[in-house]
C-alpha cells in the first residue's frame, strides 16, 4: 500500500505548526546522540562561597575538545530581569572553541556578562545568558545546607533552576561565523552547538547549588540527588525574535519539517506492527498524560489547549485500548487521530509514533540542515507565465486574501531601535510601517501575482527584473518553494489573527522543549532538557529519556 | 573584527536605508560578504558607494545601447549580468565608459559564469581580469611569470578586516536607519515582560 506523504497544505497552517511537540528529531535530543560517546567534564571550578567565579566545562573527543566558559555575578533582585533588554543577569555563558588559557578567560569575564554590549572573538561559538528562578534556587540550597532534599512538588511544578534568556551564535556580537564550523561532522545537526550550551549551563546550575549549599555548612550539607536533578531542566524565555526566524530561513524551515514528514510516512508504512511495540506505544501514551499535569500555564490560549488535548487522549487511549493489531496499523492510527482528534493531540501522537521506531526516525536527523546558499539564485530566464503558474500551484491559499482589508494588513514585523530585535505593530496606529522588514510573505506574493498578470507572458523574467526589482525577495522564495515545498507557512504572518507565539512554538518543539507557557501572544516560557541524562550518565543514554515519568 | 554574519547583516540593511529594495539589498549583501571573505575590501569600496549615494548611480538597462553612459552603478550592472546571461544575445563583447567601484562587480560575475558555463574577461585600463566557472580566479592571466623565486606562502585560519573602523561605525549606524523607534507600551510588552522576575 502506497501511503503519501501529508501534504504541505496541511501541515503548513500555523494551527497545526503551533502544535508540534518535541520528538526523536529534536537538536537537543539529536545532540544528545551525537556527543554521548565524547567525554564530558568540569575543567575549572572558581566559584567563590556566594556562588560567584566562574567554571569551565569541557567536552571532548580524540583531540578535539568544545568548552563552556560559565560566569556567575551577584544581581539585585530589583535588575533581574527577563526581558531581552536587560543589561545583568545571574549568570553568563560562552561555548569556546577548544580549551580557553588565562588570558582567554580574562579577556571573555570582561566581554561574556555584557552579553550584547560586549565582543567576543571568532574564537567562540555562541553566547548566552540566564537568571536564577530564586524561588526554587534558594530553596533549593537552604534544604541542601540542612541536609534535606528539597520539595519535589514545588520543583517540579517551576521545572528548573535557570532560565535563559537568549542564546546566539552564527557570527552574532564577533562570534565565529556557521562557515567555520559547518563541515565538524559532529556539528552536522542544527543548532547543535546552542543545544551544547544549554545543556551544559543545567549541569552548571546543578554543581553550583551544591557548592553554595556546602560552602554554607559543610558538615550537613548533602548534594542534590541524580533523580531530583535528572528532572529539572533549564528553562527559557522566548519573544518575537525568534518568529522572524522561520521565516527567513525557508530551505532550512523544509528540512526540518520534511524529516518530520517523511518519518510519519516511513511509519504509516510499516504492514505489520508487532505486540512489543504496540505496547510500548500505549506505555509513553500513558506517561505523557501523567506528565501534562506538570505543564502549568497561566494563559488562556495554552490552557484551553491543554485541556483539549487531555480530553482527547483520553478518547484517544480508549481507541487504542480496543484496537487490534492490523496491517499498516499506524496508519489506521494515525487517520483516526487526524480525524477525531485537534491538531494538538494529533501532532503529539506523531511524535509518539516516531518515538518507537529509532531505526526510521534518527538517521532523517541528519537531513535537517542545508546549504542555504544553493537557493539563493534567481532563474531569471524562467516565463511570466511559469512564475504565474508557480504561485498559483504553491500559494493557491493566499491567492483569494484579500490584502485591500485592513484585518489582512494588520501588522506590520519591524527591528526595534532600542534592541535590535524583530517586533511586531499595528501598522494603523503606530509609526514605522515604511521600515517593515520583508516579512509578509502572503501579501507580496499576491501583490507580486497580480502584476505579472499584467505582463507578457511569454517574457522572460529577467525582462520583468529590468522594470523593478521591488519584488526580487519574494521571487527567490517562490523558487525555493517550488524545490523545498514545506519552506513556507501557509498563513497570512501580517494578519490580525496571527498568534505570533505559533511561529515561537514551532521552532521550539524542533529544538526539544517543553512545557510551553505562552505568558502573552507574543512571549513564552518553556524548559529544555527536563528528564535528561545528567552530564555524568550521558555515556549511557538511550535516548527514552523524554518519556520517563516525572516524579 | 565582525563576523562575516554582521558585515552582511549591516549591509543589507544600510543598502535598504539607502533605498535598494530589499532583494537587491540582499545581492549586494552577499557579495560584499563574498569579497570580505576573499580578503578583498569590499565594504569599503560598498561604503565609498553608499557616500556617492546608491541612488544616483546609472543602471544599464540594455549593454546593447548603454556604451555612452557613464558612472554606472556597479550592483546594478552586476545584477544585470547576473539575470540575463541566460540569454545568448548578451553572451557577446560590450563596452562601457565608466563603473564605479567596478571589484562589486566580482561576486556577480563569478555567479554569472558559474550558472552559465561562461569564461569572462574583464579589461580596462585600470585593471584586468578572468573569470571562469573554475574555482581559481586570476587577475590577468598575462602577469603570471615564466618562473617565481623568493617565495613566501602563508596559510591562516583567521581573517582580517579589510576596512577601517570608522567605516564600520558609519555603515552600522546606517543600518539603524532601518529600525524603529518602540512606544512604550511596546516595551512592555516583549518576552519576559508583565511580571516579577524573581520568581
Amino acid at each position: 500500500m502506497k501511503i503519501n506523504i501529508r501534504k504541505p497544505e496541511f501541515v503548513m497552517k500555523l494551527d497545526r505548526l503551533g502544535s508540534f511537540h518535541q520528538s526523536k528529531l529534536s537538536f537537543l535530543r539529536s545532540f544528545i546522540r551525537e556527543f554521548k560517546e565524547w567525554e564530558f567534564k568540569c575543567h575549572e571550578f572558581e566559584l567563590d562561597d556566594q556562588g560567584f567565579g566562574y567554571a569551565v566545562y569541557v567536552v571532548r573527543k580524540d583531540k578535539k575538545d568544545y568548552s563552556l566558559v560559565c560566569f556567575s555575578n551577584h544581581l539585585e533582585d530589583s535588575e533581574r530581569s527577563d526581558r531581552v533588554i536587560a543589561t545583568k543577569w545571574d549568570a553568563s555563558f560562552v561555548l569556546f572553541d577548544g580549551i580557553p588559557n588565562s588570558d582567554d578567560i580574562v579577556r571573555l569575564q570582561a566581554n561574556v556578562p555584557l552579553q550584547e554590549q560586549g565582543r567576543v572573538s571568532e574564537k567562540e561559538l555562541c553566547l548566552s545568558r540566564a537568571n536564577k528562578s530564586v524561588r526554587i534556587f534558594q530553596h533549593v540550597v537552604d534544604n541542601l545546607a540542612q541536609g534535606l532534599q528539597p520539595d519535589t512538588k514545588l520543583l517540579y511544578d517551576v521545572g528548573y533552576l535557570y532560565r535563559t534568556t537568549a542564546v546566539y551564535g552564527s557570527g552574532k556580537f564577533g562570534l565565529a561565523d556557521r562557515i567555520k564550523v559547518q563541515d565538524r561532522n559532529e556539528l552536522k545537526g542544527p543548532f547543535r552547538l546552542e543545544m551544547m550550551l544549554v545543556y551544559l549551563a543545567r549541569q552548571f546550575t546543578f554543581d553550583q547549588v551544591n557548592h553554595i549549599a556546602h560552602q554554607r555548612s559543610p558538615s550537613t550539607a548533602i548534594k542534590l540527588s541524580d533523580d531530583i536533578a535528572r528532572n529539572l531542566g533549564i528553562g527559557n524565555s522566548t519573544g518575537l525574535g525568534m518568529a522572524p526566524f522561520i521565516v527567513n530561513h525557508p530551505a532550512l524551515l523544509n528540512q526540518w519539517i520534511l524529516a518530520k514528514e517523511k518519518s510519519l510516512q516511513a511509519i504509516r508504512s510499516i504492514e505489520v506492527v508487532n505486540i512489543s511495540e504496540y505496547e510500548k506505544f500505549n506505555e509513553y501514551l500513558k506517561i505523557i498524560q501523567e506528565n501534562i499535569l506538570f505543564w502549568k500555564t497561566n494563559s488562556s490560549y495554552q490552557i484551553n489547549k491543554n485541556e483539549n488535548l487531555i480530553k482527547d487522549l483520553k478518547k484517544f487511549q480508549v481507541y487504542i485500548s480496543n484496537i487490534q493489531l492490523s496491517k499498516y496499523f499506524w496508519n489506521t492510527v494515525y487517520n483516526w487521530v487526524e480525524e477525531n482528534t485537534e491538531a494538538e493531540c494529533c501532532e503529539l501522537a506523531v511524535s509518539l509514533m516516531m518515538e518507537i521506531y529509532p531505526l526510521i526516525v534518527e538517521p532523517f536527523s541528519y537531513e535537517m540542515s542545508i546549504d542555504e546558499e544553493i537557493y539563493f539564485e534567481i532563474d531569471a530566464s524562467r516565463s511570466i507565465a511559469d512564475i504565474c503558474q508557480l504561485i498559483e500551484k504553491q500559494y493557491q491559499w493566499l491567492l483569494d486574501v484579500n490584502f485591500d482589508e485592513k484585518e489582512n494588513i494588520f501588522n506590520f514585523w519591524y527591528y526595534s531601535k532600542n534592541k535590535q530585535e524583530p517586533r511586531m505593530s499595528d501598522r494603523f496606529s503606530e509609526e514605522g510601517a515604511e521600515l517593515e522588514l520583508p516579512l509578509a510573505i502572503a501579501r507580496d506574493v499576491h501583490a507580486l501575482y497580480r502584476e505579472l498578470k499584467t505582463e507578457n507572458p511569454n517574457e522572460d523574467l529577467a525582462t520583468y527584473l529590468l522594470k523593478t526589482q521591488q519584488y526580487r525577495h519574494i521571487l527567490r522564495r517562490i523558487f525555493i518553494c517550488e524545490k523545498l515545498p514545506y519552506s513556507e507557512i501557509q498563513d497570512n504572518t501580517i494578519s490580525k489573527k496571527l498568534i505570533p507565539v505559533d511561529m515561537l512554538r514551532l521552532k521550539l518543539s524542533f529544538f526539544g522543549a517543553t512545557r510551553f507557557d505562552p505568558r502573552s501572544d507574543r512571549w513564552v516560557r518553556i524548559t529544555m532538557y527536563q528528564g535528561a541524562p545528567l552530564m555524568k550518565e550521558i555515556g549511557k543514554s538511550n535516548d527514552t529519556w523524554s518519556y520517563k515519568k516525572i516524579a | 573584527m565582525q563576523s562575516l554574519y554582521e558585515i552582511e547583516t549591516v549591509v543589507k540593511r544600510s543598502a535598504r536605508a539607502k533605498g535598494l529594495s530589499w532583494g537587491m539589498a540582499e545581492e549586494i549583501a552577499k557579495a560584499v560578504r563574498i569579497l570580505e571573505q576573499s580578503l578583498l575590501p569590499g565594504l569599503e569600496s560598498f561604503k565609498r558607494l553608499v557616500d556617492l549615494g546608491l541612488t544616483s548611480f546609472n543602471p544599464i538597462q540594455n549593454p546593447l545601447n548603454d556604451e555612452k553612459i557613464t558612472k554606472i552603478c556597479p550592483i546594478h550592472f552586476g545584477v544585470f549580468f547576473l539575470d540575463n546571461l541566460h540569454n545568448k544575445q548578451f553572451q557577446k563583447q560590450f563596452s562601457f565608459l565608466e563603473i564605479y567601484e567596478p571589484l562589486l562587480i566580482l561576486p556577480f560575475l563569478k555567479r554569472s559564469a558559474n550558472k552559465n558555463l561562461l569564461n569572462i574577461k574583464f579589461a580596462s585600463k585600470e585593471i584586468n581580469f578572468n573569470l571562469s566557472p573554475g574555482e581559481i580566479v586570476s587577475l590577468s592571466n598575462q602577469l603570471f611569470p615564466h618562473i617565481a623565486t623568493k617565495i613566501t606562502l602563508d596559510f591562516s585560519t583567521s581573517r582580517s578586516p579589510q576596512y577601517s573602523q570608522s567605516t564600520w561605525d558609519e555603515l552600522y549606524e546606517l543600518s539603524l536607519e532601518t529600525f524603529v523607534e518602540e512606544t512604550e507600551e511596546k516595551k512592555l510588552s516583549g518576552a519576559g515582560a508583565g511580571l516579577t522576575d524573581n520568581d
